[in-house]
């Protein structure tokens, strides 16, 4: 068979249309291959019958595309879009990761808080410890105010005691302007001394307080006059005495005194 | 519809073979009408028609690594699977074809009427010259096309012997390409 005789035998015709058999489908596909003639024939006659049904076609309702695109797997959303899925979830993923402005805010205003608070903190931290010395000095100052008036306030009772007998010690040829001051509680005996108007005592010594008694100094006690703090205190009890005297010993006292360190005495 | 893009035939076809998407958006696009057409005219029924384009169509992506652009154009293709997707359907659902004649009532022309919209052809310009087609031009084209009955039936339905149905189809495309390259 030549090609004028298989164009003209009406089979491609058939083929075009689907209406060839089988084994007329594999005659032409051979014949198409052999004959470029015949392949250009098909190809008109294809053509043709195309044209003829895009002519007699009927647009399908718009859902059936979408009903195929999403079964093929690509979204019906993007049914416009569908020749870039890669860049339609390249760019779905990069929203996922994408921090919202109000965040950023968010963000930026609480490190201008926490830079803020950090500034008040060290602010607040070095007033708190101003304050807290302060308040350390005038408890100390407050501290110191009532040991005074403690002291007072017991010299104060020791003086006013009724039972308090004052003995006035007045100064030696050695220290004439020296004077001390005694209560002697006649109803136990006990003996406060007031050294306020003794003379500063250099280091290393301190006054002792004799009790002359039948004839004898006694030991009477030493007086504190440490931090320059003369108080009236307590000494040693007598229920009697002859005299009183007060020399300047070594410190911790001597057993005997040293007459020519006699500051002041007191006949009774 | 909204894609202006025009690819030539080679283009599509290696891009769909390449599972391109956007390509088979564009085949839907062009080609749906038409063979939903066809398909319509088999079946005469919207729902069922809708059903086996859809299913045409998903056929066609799952397939198009089989198609030889050597045995023909790949409308032939889609259409002779989507026909053949038909004639299933319709023996499947005893749906048998009961001899049904495309007369003059029913031919061409009054098909014609229910397509739409086809803006990348001249349809009312061809469509002109299809009315110069020969009566039994377009019943032989329309039952070869339009029917899905295969040649012997078509020989019977037309009560001409088996060989005639071959030249007569020469003849009738003949005449079809003839008033298509007056347009």
């Amino acid at each position: 068979m030549n090609s004028n005789d298989i164009i003209s035998s009406g089979l491609l015709e058939l083929y075009a249309s689907g209406l060839s058999s089988p084994e007329e489908s594999i005659q032409v596909q051979q014949w198409i291959k052999d004959f470029p003639e015949v392949k250009a024939e098909l190809l008109a006659i294809e053509q043709v019958l195309e044209t003829y049904a895009m002519v007699n076609g009927v647009i399908p309702p718009a859902e059936v595309k979408d009903k195929i695109l999403q079964k093929i797997g690509f979204s019906t959303a993007d049914k416009t879009n569908t020749g870039i899925p890669a860049l339609q979830s390249e760019l779905s993923s990069s929203k996922i990761y994408r921090i919202p402005v109000y965040f950023k805010l968010a963000a930026a205003a609480c490190l201008v808080l926490l830079v803020g608070s950090l500034l008040l903190n060290y602010n607040f931290y070095h007033k708190y410890q101003n304050a807290s010395s302060d308040l350390q000095l005038a408890q100390n100052r407050l501290n110191q105010q009532k040991e005074l008036t403690a002291g007072m306030n017991k010299d104060m009772t020791v003086m006013t005691d009724k039972y308090a007998l004052p003995v006035v010690l007045n100064g030696t040829p050695h220290a004439p302007d020296a004077l001390a001051k005694i209560y002697w509680m006649k109803n136990t005996g006990e003996i406060y001394i007031d050294p306020t108007n003794l003379p500063q005592v250099p280091s290393g010594k301190q006054y002792q307080l004799w009790a002359i008694i039948n004839g004898k100094p006694v030991d009477a006690g030493m007086i504190s006059t440490q931090h320059g703090v003369f108080h009236i205190q307590k000494m040693k009890t007598f229920g009697k005495a002859e005299a009183f005297a007060i020399t300047m010993e070594k410190e911790g006292g001597s057993p005997t005194p040293t007459m020519e360190e006699m500051y002041v005495i007191a006949k009774i | 519809m909204e894609d202006i893009r025009k690819y030539n035939e080679g283009e599509l076809v290696s891009m769909l073979q390449n599972e391109d998407a956007k390509a088979f958006s564009y085949l839907y696009d062009n080609y749906s009408a038409a063979i939903y057409g066809v398909i319509y005219k088999m079946v005469e029924n919207k729902e069922l028609a809708e059903d086996i384009l859809q299913e045409a169509f998903i056929k066609f992506w799952n397939n198009f690594k089989n198609y030889d652009p050597l045995k023909g154009r790949l409308f032939t293709w889609m259409l002779n699977i989507a026909r053949n997707l038909t004639i299933d359907t319709l023996r499947s659902k005893d749906y048998k074809k009961q001899h049904k004649i495309y007369g003059n009532e029913n031919s061409v022309n009054e098909l014609s009427d229910k397509s739409r919209g086809i803006d990348q052809f001249d349809s009312l310009g061809i469509r002109k010259h299809l009315t110069y087609l020969k009566n039994d031009q377009k019943q032989i084209i329309d039952l070869a096309y339009f029917s899905g009955l295969t040649q012997d039936e078509i020989s019977k339905e037309l009560s001409i012997p088996l060989g005639t149905v071959k030249t007569r189809m020469r003849a009738a495309i003949l005449e079809l390409r003839k008033l298509l390259e007056y347009r």
